[in-house]
């Protein structure tokens, strides 16, 4: 403790400020506050980064090599000719979203355990900027994972008929796509306040989701009851529209679009159907943490 | 510059399910003091702190803290408080120096006084030397010093200290306790909750102890250890005779002391509250013999705030806390 006192005796660099009447703090600079530290943890911590890739990595590579024969049978029936490498890489894009999306809830219990929630709510940044850059740490780390499933999957034999710029779109609509699950993640964490059962229970949906999706198998390979379930399933919508980009050619066949062309036949119904998940459940997760921070945050 | 720096005016927290947390607290804390909050486990200290804090929403009455309206100003209170949660509260993956800028940037320091303010803290709190070091492997008084840092990076005129010092060993105690006496004489008001009694003692310009939701005592430590009144005489009586009820019957029969005066039963003996306990104390011995009770020490000392806390709200410290409790006896006899 080896400050040196000022002239009065007193210590000058721990009086009080003067000027409480204002505070510069901006929405901008409280979410590039919030983003740079989410970031900086996600680097020091790269273990969750490399838990969510590996998963989505194995299935790559085994769901290639071990049903890549048959699974190739089934997805051309029709005249196309499509690897099972580039038929998977859209799902596997999509499950690394939800894998990471499910890890979101578990920085907000961490933060809630370690203080630091508390610490943020009590200081004078705006909670909108707070979460927006939390969540802006994660969407770029979604984005730089399913960057490398890409490239992954370009080097087993897939391959992206749009190009550079179509795995720029995959990446944006995986972006889009966990969203709601992310927000889905962090209802899981305001409700239990506990690691291990927001991780429990974003795991659990996780698999059944992907499996009753048209995301390993078309449509029409599915039993009738899957086919159906999977109507109504985001992951469809999220594996849809990267597929429509990675292929270049309208996918979808949960709802028969024609009016716009092309690709856009599934990209619009499945980007309305993403955008409206978000909204819902961004919004239940801003009620739920907005309740958790006023007056219940005993 | 408002003449208070907390002005509270009949707040109550009421919970959805009935619970009244906090009940009718009328508070005012003038800048610059280092106002202490006392009491019992679930007495409504962290309630009304978080309140204060704006982390909470009084269901009634006023409160200002700094001149701001905890509910209609809450951003300009956030702004000029520092807050020290009794949990520690500071980022483990983060090292000493990040954590004391990440909080420089949440609170909007100007970045050009951003480096010279944390080498300040860090070196005010005895961290320099491991700026650069993960705050995961710090001990626990290192992050609790870390976490006090954080609170004051935009130098506060108030700051919010819950239970600061809690679990600490003697030393680091210490060290905080020297730290916050540093900023209070440099003219930061200071508002404490803490279960030390001797922290509080030794710390505090005025307390107020709070007893199920409501204050039930304010004044400086001196005058609330005169409103005990007298002096305290512990009487402990030998293991194989041990009967403090007839002890009490005896003392209370001898008439020796004040109508005023209070004789309570320990768990091995019993203990006398009066303006005569010095003067009359070896009378009560010479009684409790020819009553055939075997006197095995007693002693006379003046009132602690344990004594004033067991006389105010019934109870005694937690027994976690009991630990810091001074032994301020004048042992005159044995």
């Amino acid at each position: 403790m080896s400050t040196p006192p000022a002239e009065d005796g007193t210590d000058a660099t721990m009086g009080p400020a003067t000027d409480i009447e204002t505070t510069s703090n901006t929405f901008l600079g409280d979410f590039w506050v919030n983003f740079k530290r989410w970031n900086l943890k996600a680097v020091r911590n790269p273990f969750v980064l490399v838990v969510s890739l590996v998963q989505p990595i194995i299935f790559l590579v085994l769901f290639t090599q071990v049903f890549g024969g048959v699974a190739t049978q089934a997805i051309n029936r029709g005249a196309a000719s499509i690897s099972y490498e580039t038929y998977l890489m859209p799902a596997i894009a999509m499950q690394v979203a939800l894998a990471a999306a499910a890890t979101s809830g578990v920085g907000l219990v961490n933060d809630i355990e370690q203080g630091m929630f508390e610490k943020v709510l009590v200081s004078p940044m705006s909670r909108v900027g707070v979460f927006a850059g939390k969540s802006g740490a994660e969407l770029l780390r979604i984005a730089f994972q399913i960057a490398i499933i890409l490239v992954l999957g370009v080097a087993l034999g897939g391959t992206v008929e749009t190009g550079f710029v179509g795995a720029l779109g995959v990446m944006a609509i995986g972006v889009l796509f966990a969203i709601w699950f992310m927000s889905l993640s962090n209802i899981i964490a305001v409700i239990t306040r506990d690691q291990e059962s927001t991780i429990i229970g974003a795991n659990l949906l996780q698999f059944p989701l992907l499996f009753v999706s048209t995301a390993f198998l078309p449509l029409e390979a599915l039993p009738g009851w899957i086919q159906t379930v999977a109507t109504y399933n985001p992951v469809t919508y999220g594996v849809d529209a990267a597929r429509a980009v990675i292929l270049d050619q309208d996918v979808m066949t949960v709802i028969e679009v024609t009016q716009f062309g092309g690709i856009w036949n599934t990209l619009v119904p499945a980007l309305v159907v993403l955008v409206a998940l978000d909204v819902v459940f961004g919004t239940a997760a801003v009620v739920m943490l907005r309740r958790a921070t006023s007056a219940d945050v005993e | 510059m408002p003449e208070y720096a907390i002005d509270a005016t009949d707040v109550v927290l009421t919970y959805s399910d009935g619970t009244e947390a906090v009940r009718g607290v009328d508070l005012q804390v003038p800048r610059g003091e280092f106002f202490g909050f006392l009491g019992p486990n679930g007495a409504g200290k962290t309630t009304a702190i978080k309140i204060l804090a704006t982390l909470l929403k009084p269901t009634g009455g006023q409160v200002t803290v700094n001149g701001f309206d905890v509910q209609r100003e809450a951003r300009q209170v956030r702004a000029s408080i520092g807050y020290m949660p009794q949990e520690t509260s500071i980022d483990p993956e983060m090292t000493a120096r990040e954590n004391l800028r990440f909080a420089c940037e949440s609170y909007g320091v100007p970045r050009s006084d951003r480096d010279e303010r944390i080498a300040e803290l860090l070196d005010l709190v005895d961290l320099a030397d491991v700026a650069e070091k993960r705050a995961d492997g710090f001990s626990g008084g290192m992050r609790k010093r870390l976490d006090a840092a954080t609170a004051l990076v935009h130098r506060p005129p108030l700051v919010f200290l819950d239970e600061p010092t809690t679990g600490l060993d003697p030393k680091a105690r210490n060290r905080l306790w020297e730290y916050f006496e540093r900023i209070n004489e440099a003219g930061t008001t200071i508002f404490l909750t803490t279960q030390y009694l001797e922290e509080a003692d030794q710390l505090c310009d005025r307390i107020g102890v709070i007893k199920a939701g409501e204050i039930v005592a304010e004044g400086s430590p001196t005058e609330l250890k005169r409103r005990v009144g007298g002096e305290i005489l512990d009487v402990e009586l030998s293991d194989d005779a041990a009967d403090p009820e007839q002890a009490a019957t005896v003392a209370r029969e001898a008439e020796l002391f004040e109508e005023e005066a209070t004789i309570d039963v320990t768990e091995d003996g019993i203990t006398v509250t009066s303006e005569r306990a010095r003067s009359h104390g070896t009378d009560l011995l010479v009684a409790l013999r020819d009553a055939g009770l075997t006197v095995t020490g007693f002693n006379i000392r003046a009132p602690t705030l344990d004594d004033v806390f067991l006389a105010i709200t019934g109870e005694h410290v937690p027994e976690d806390a009991a630990d810091a409790v001074p032994s301020e006896a004048v042992e005159v006899s044995r």
